[in-house]
């Protein structure tokens, strides 16, 4: 156990027995009510796992991996174990590219679902939702990510879209998730409001906040401002009462450049920071999270 | 979103010090910043004020933009003394709230209007220095129209503010100038930071340090600087001016781009160890336009001290 998951264990402990003060501040969060399965392999009872969502059970999350929505691409996705598979309709394709994978998206979905190993999520452009989730969202699926989400309108309407293909295609209403990816300067900004746009909102992420924001390595060894970014979002879904998604990068290593060794050693101290899993693009990333998120230690 | 503006280096000096004032065109500044704050004691700034028209076209001999620092607490009086033709900028210190900015930015719009200045050219500069004024940060940047660049977050009146020491071998500005950095870019303004990085001596003339800082600025992707001692003004100017190296890298990164990524549809090429993508392909674009407007402020520079060499003569 790290130094910061053993503060944050007896930080819980020490609210719990606080009595009163404690049991109205949980009450003020009707909506944390997930049924988290294997929420103590975490350390800590409070946060891990705890979207929201109408008791929506949900397994670990350690690592959530990007791939593009191919058939070869899923499989190679598949075979490196992740805890969530990830198909990508806006990162990993090209504009032109994205049209085409419309077309067999749903297809290519059930075979994800159908596998039978992680869960699956869609990643879709917020503003195209109603074509990229009629497309993509079928039983089975988790739930989706928007990247680059900046206007409580785009989480609201994404809301109504899950709602309505829920009753339609024989999904449990409500349990269709939303990962609010907060990429830009506006998404950072307006966390709070995003998070609370919709009650799918079950967690959040920086996305890729460094080519957003064109965020460059430092004289310290860190990407410039991401230490301050990843503050504030841990502070802010612990105050909306949702899951932080991430890792501490350290430049060079972002993105497809991130070697797996990299990758632990940012899921370690990602998870110290108050992290709970992260995405990734490359299948042997996905392992590394995993094990990180399991509880490393850096040597 | 970058103003185009070439402000690399800039002195701050007491508008009422003539010998400052005197050799300011001969430093080879970007901008020069006449005081009437801090550096000015209480009962010389009525004084001060008298000065400082005639000041601006001292100064500004050398190419340099002329600014004025005012005061937090006598705005109207500060502003009268100092917007005139030649002016580029006010910088209003101790900024704390929206409705400061707007007073500041109505007494500028009406001495523009009486004074023969072309409405809207004379910008704000707001210099947050207080915890109230960085929880109003977004409010306080998006003011007036006035208003092109902001951030900063630390500082000598930023430490007094929240009573820390100023100079530690740690940042201690994280919070304050991260959110002035997150309000600058959501209000689509130029981002006006420089990395923490350790001045343990708090020594203002340091050249060396000047410019490990300016070149690490410069590599964040930011591009302004300014200081206190003339010796810094040139390590500023170099540091913050890309390398021909940079230059020459970002010519390839961009042929790359064009030719094998934009034509073949794909997301990325390797070339070398190196992954070119629309994000390198930016920042090369970025930094080849930086480096025009380096190379033109520099010329501008050299041809106005040439004028005011030959006007001595």
């Amino acid at each position: 156990m790290t130094e910061g998951e053993a503060g944050m264990t007896e930080g819980v402990a020490g609210m719990t027995r606080g009595g009163e003060g404690m049991t109205v501040w949980m009450e003020g969060r009707e909506k944390r009510e997930g049924v988290v399965a294997g929420a103590g392999e975490w350390g800590y009872s409070c946060g891990a796992g705890f979207g929201k969502g109408a008791g929506v059970k949900v397994g670990r999350r350690r690592s959530w991996l990007l791939v593009p929505p191919f058939e070869d691409e899923v499989e190679e996705g598949l075979s490196h174990g992740p805890d969530v598979l990830v198909l990508d309709m806006v990162e990993l394709l090209s504009p032109s590219g994205r049209d085409a994978a419309l077309e067999g998206l749903r297809g290519i979905v059930e075979k994800a679902v159908g596998a039978g190993g992680p869960e699956v999520f869609l990643q879709i452009d917020a503003n195209r939702a109603p074509e990229e989730l009629r497309a993509g969202v079928v039983p089975g699926v988790s739930g989706v990510a928007l990247p680059r989400l900046e206007w409580v309108a785009q989480a609201r309407m994404c809301d109504a879209v899950l709602g309505r293909l829920e009753a339609r295609r024989g999904i449990p209403s409500g349990s269709l998730q939303i990962v609010a990816s907060l990429d830009t300067a506006l998404g950072n900004h307006r966390a709070m409001e995003l998070i609370q746009a919709s009650s799918r909102v079950w967690g959040v992420s920086l996305g890729r906040v460094d080519l957003a924001m064109d965020l460059r390595a430092g004289p310290d060894g860190e990407f410039h401002l991401l230490p301050f970014l990843m503050q504030r979002l841990i502070i802010v879904a612990g105050a909306a009462g949702v899951t932080p998604l991430g890792a501490w990068w350290r430049p060079p290593a972002r993105g497809l450049m991130a070697s797996v060794e990299d990758t632990y050693e940012a899921a370690v101290r990602g998870k110290a920071l108050g992290f709970r899993g992260a995405f990734c693009v490359a299948g042997e990333q996905a392992e590394a999270l995993n094990r990180g998120f399991d509880g490393g230690n850096l040597a | 979103m970058n103003s185009g503006m070439v402000r690399r280096s800039g002195l701050t000096m007491p508008v009422n010090n003539p010998r400052f004032v005197q050799k300011a065109w001969t430093r080879g500044c970007d901008f020069i910043i006449l005081d009437l704050e801090d550096s000015v004691p209480p009962s010389e700034k009525a004084h001060a004020r008298t000065l400082v028209k005639d000041a601006i076209g001292v100064v500004g001999k050398g190419g340099a933009e002329v600014w004025v620092r005012i005061n937090h607490y006598s705005v109207l009086e500060d502003l009268e003394a100092a917007v005139w033709p030649g002016l580029s900028r006010i910088n209003y210190p101790k900024a704390e709230t929206a409705q400061e900015i707007w007073l500041v930015d109505k007494i500028i719009s009406r001495l523009e209007a009486e004074r023969g200045i072309l409405a809207g050219q004379v910008e704000i500069g707001a210099n947050v220095e207080t915890a109230l004024g960085v929880a109003n940060a977004l409010e306080i940047a998006a003011a007036s129209p006035r208003i092109r660049d902001f951030g900063g977050g630390g500082g000598y009146d930023m430490s007094r503010d929240l009573g820390v020491e100023m100079f530690v071998d740690f940042n201690q500005f994280v919070y304050g100038s991260g959110e002035l950095e997150l309000a600058a870019r959501v209000a689509g303004l130029e981002v006006h930071s420089t990395p923490y990085m350790p001045n343990l001596s708090g020594s203002v003339s340091d050249g060396e340090h000047a410019f490990r800082v300016a070149e690490a600025t410069r590599k964040l992707g930011f591009r302004m600087g300014g200081g206190l001692h003339p010796n810094v003004v040139e390590p500023q100017n170099r540091g913050l001016t890309p390398t021909a190296e940079e230059v020459a890298a970002a010519h390839v990164v961009l042929e790359l781009y064009e030719e094998e990524v934009a034509a073949s549809g794909r997301a990325w090429v390797e070339f070398g160890g190196v992954t070119v993508d629309w994000y390198e392909a930016r920042r090369a674009r970025d930094l080849l336009e930086w480096a025009g407007l380096c190379e033109g402020r520099n010329g501008e520079k050299e041809e106005a001290v040439a004028r005011a060499r030959g006007d001595r003569e």
